[in-house]
Formats: C-alpha cells, sequence, structure tokens
C-alpha cells in the first residue's frame, strides 16, 4: 500500500499521515513513513518527540547546506535520513533538495 | 508600520494578519495588505471580494542588458506606488490588497511577477505607507527574500508541539538572512495562561500577544468571512487590536 497525503496547511495532514502509519504497523505491516515537508513535524505526531524529530530536520538541512551527501539508493536513504519510533515505524525526513528560488 | 506575518500552516496567520490590516486601515490613510503565499487566503480574511490580485504581465519587463539588479523590474515609468494605484484591489476599511499570485500553471509568469512583487513592497514609500505581510506557511519560503520589508516580523504560533517546533525553526532563520528589528511571538488559539507561557518558553521569542481560542472567529472562518465583519466584537479581534496598540508604542 502506498499513501500520500496532502492539503492546506494545518488541516491535519502529518496528524492523519501519523495514524494511519501507526495504524497499519500495528496490523503488521512494514511501514516506511516519509516526511517530505520542508517544515518536518511528522516524527512530533508519530511519536518520536522533539529532540528526535529535531535531528532528523538538521540531517536533512545539512544536505542544502552542502555539508553533506546525498544518499545514492532509496534504501541508503531511509536508512541515513531515518528513524524508528513507535510500533515500528521507520520515519525518514526526504523533501525534496532545496531550490532556493521560491515558487 | 511594517509588519510580516509567518507561521506553520495553519497557525492563524491570515486571520490576525487580515484582522491587523483592517484596524490599521481604521486609522492610517495607506495601508497595503500583501500575500504572497502561493495557496492565498488573506483575502478572506480581510474581506475583499475578489481573491486574485495579481500583477500582470505587462507590468514587467526584462531588464536590459548591463543594467544593475534583479532580472525582472516594474516597465520603465511605472513606480510601486503608481502599481499599487492601478493593480491593488481595494477592500473594506480602504486597505489595498495586492497577491504575488496563484500558481496558475506557469511557471516563467510567476517569476516576473515575483520581482515586481518584490519591488513594489520594497520601493513603496515607507513614510506613507503601512505593509501587513503574510508570508507563506512553514519554514521554507518566508525568508527566502519575502520578509526583508519587514520592520517587524511576527511569528504567530499555537501552544501545540509541531507549531512550538516550528516556530523555533522560523526564529533561527529569521535571523539568519536579514534580522528584522523587531522579532515578536503573538501566541494563538489561547485556552489558558499557561498556554503564552509555554509559547514563550518554547518558541524563544518574547511574546507580544496572546490571542484567545475563539469560537466565534473559527465560525466566521469556517464560514470564509473576515472577522472585522463577521464578528468584529469577537475577542481574538479585540486581541489583534491590542497587539496593534502595542506595537504603536513600541514604534513610537
Amino acid at each position: 500500500m502506498r499513501v500520500a497525503v496532502v492539503g492546506k496547511g494545518g488541516s491535519g495532514k502529518t496528524t492523519t499521515s501519523a495514524v494511519i502509519a501507526r495504524t497499519l504497523a500495528r496490523r503488521g505491516l512494514r511501514v516506511v513513513a516519509l516526511d517530505c515537508d520542508t517544515n518536518p513535524n511528522l516524527g512530533i505526531s508519530l511519536g518520536l518527540g522533539d529532540e528526535e524529530t529535531e535531528r532528523l530536520a538538521a540531517m536533512r538541512d545539512e544536505l542544502d547546506a552542502g555539508d553533506a551527501e546525498h544518499a545514492p539508493s532509496w534504501d541508503e536513504l531511509i536508512d541515513r535520513f531515518g528513524s524508528d519510533g513507535p510500533d515500528g515505524v521507520r520515519l525518514a525526513v526526504v523533501s525534496r533538495i532545496q531550490n532556493p528560488e521560491p515558487g | 508600520m511594517r509588519v510580516a506575518f509567518v507561521g506553520k500552516g495553519g497557525a492563524g496567520k491570515s486571520a490576525i494578519a487580515g484582522t491587523f490590516a483592517r484596524l490599521l486601515g481604521r486609522s492610517r490613510d495607506h495601508v497595503l495588505a500583501i500575500d504572497s503565499d502561493p495557496m492565498p487566503g488573506l483575502a478572506l480574511s480581510l474581506g475583499v471580494p475578489s481573491s486574485d490580485a495579481p500583477i500582470p504581465d505587462e507590468a514587467v519587463e526584462e531588464r536590459a542588458e548591463g543594467e544593475q539588479g534583479p532580472r525582472y523590474r516594474l516597465r520603465a515609468g511605472l513606480s510601486a506606488a503608481e502599481a499599487v494605484q492601478r493593480y491593488a484591489v481595494e477592500g473594506p476599511d480602504g486597505v489595498r490588497f495586492l497577491q504575488f499570485g496563484k500558481l496558475r500553471g506557469h511557471v516563467a509568469t510567476l517569476a516576473r511577477s515575483q520581482f515586481a512583487f518584490r519591488q513594489i513592497v520594497a520601493e513603496l514609500p515607507a513614510d506613507d505607507w503601512s505593509l501587513v505581510g503574510d508570508l507563506p506557511g512553514g519554514t521554507r519560503q518566508p525568508f527566502f527574500g519575502w520578509a526583508r520589508f519587514a520592520q517587524t516580523v511576527l511569528v504567530v504560533v499555537e501552544p501545540t508541539a509541531k507549531s512550538l517546533l516550528s516556530a523555533r525553526r522560523l526564529a533561527r532563520l529569521a535571523l539568519a538572512e536579514h534580522p528584522p528589528e523587531a522579532l515578536l511571538a503573538v501566541a494563538n488559539k489561547v485556552r489558558e495562561p499557561a498556554d503564552v507561557d509555554l509559547v514563550a518558553q518554547r518558541s524563544g521569542l518574547p511574546v507580544v500577544a496572546a490571542v484567545p481560542w475563539d469560537e466565534s472567529l473559527a465560525a466566521a472562518e469556517r464560514a470564509g468571512r473576515a472577522p472585522m465583519d463577521a464578528v468584529p466584537d469577537a475577542p481574538a479581534v479585540a486581541a489583534v487590536a491590542s497587539l496593534l496598540e502595542r506595537l504603536r508604542k513600541g514604534c513610537s
């Protein structure tokens, strides 16, 4: 199953995504939760806590700053930019590589 | 007064910015409310009938080779003030409304209007005009040049973990790019005094106003009506009025 959640800011994307991810995980599925938001908060709703959520975000930011190399494959991406949360959900912060021009 | 509102999506930027601009419009002659969010929502909170007030393509031209500055600019002879007179929509309380532009499919057009938009905001005479900006939600876009016009950047924060985390990130980014004269938090959807303390502690910013959770404001938002039209006596509107007063005192 592959699900993407979209919507206006504040409409509940992150909360909905987290509940879906953890519900699937509790039913025994292997779940990867991808935070594609440039303001990545999914870790909070999944239950990883402030600190771990910020650690993942900071790691993602290092890519934009040019301080880190990007992962060459999807499994390495999940491995390097991810973290295990409650119910065994693997969270990875994978927002698009930054283009400094807005829009 | 030049103020920009930033915050996590859904924190209440538009509702507060729209109300703030209307209150300012009642006491000052010239207010330009600007929506630089590509998912625009300020028009509804301002009570402007049109939700689309873009800068047309013909107002923008490419800079001649060798001429200093960004690639596009307002067409020769068109000043920022004239562009506002011509293209900004006039709303209630005399507030002028200008929008950076919705995503209409063509990114090239958007890039042209973006430069014109920024030029207008940068060159509009500060003595004659107050500027109220509703900046893009989230953390990526607001500080790529959108907030430069602002003397005061107000981070709208709900007392929730995600909003607080976003506020900390925004505070960091605001100071990194082009630090404003004042960077302050507006606590929104406050249900108890402890919420304000939480915002102060976790955002690391001075809290300049506490806007209460307000069922009547939420109802106006659901109905797509401007708080100033639907519920002018709501406690949340009163809180925005005191925010305006506090900033006025700070500015004078």
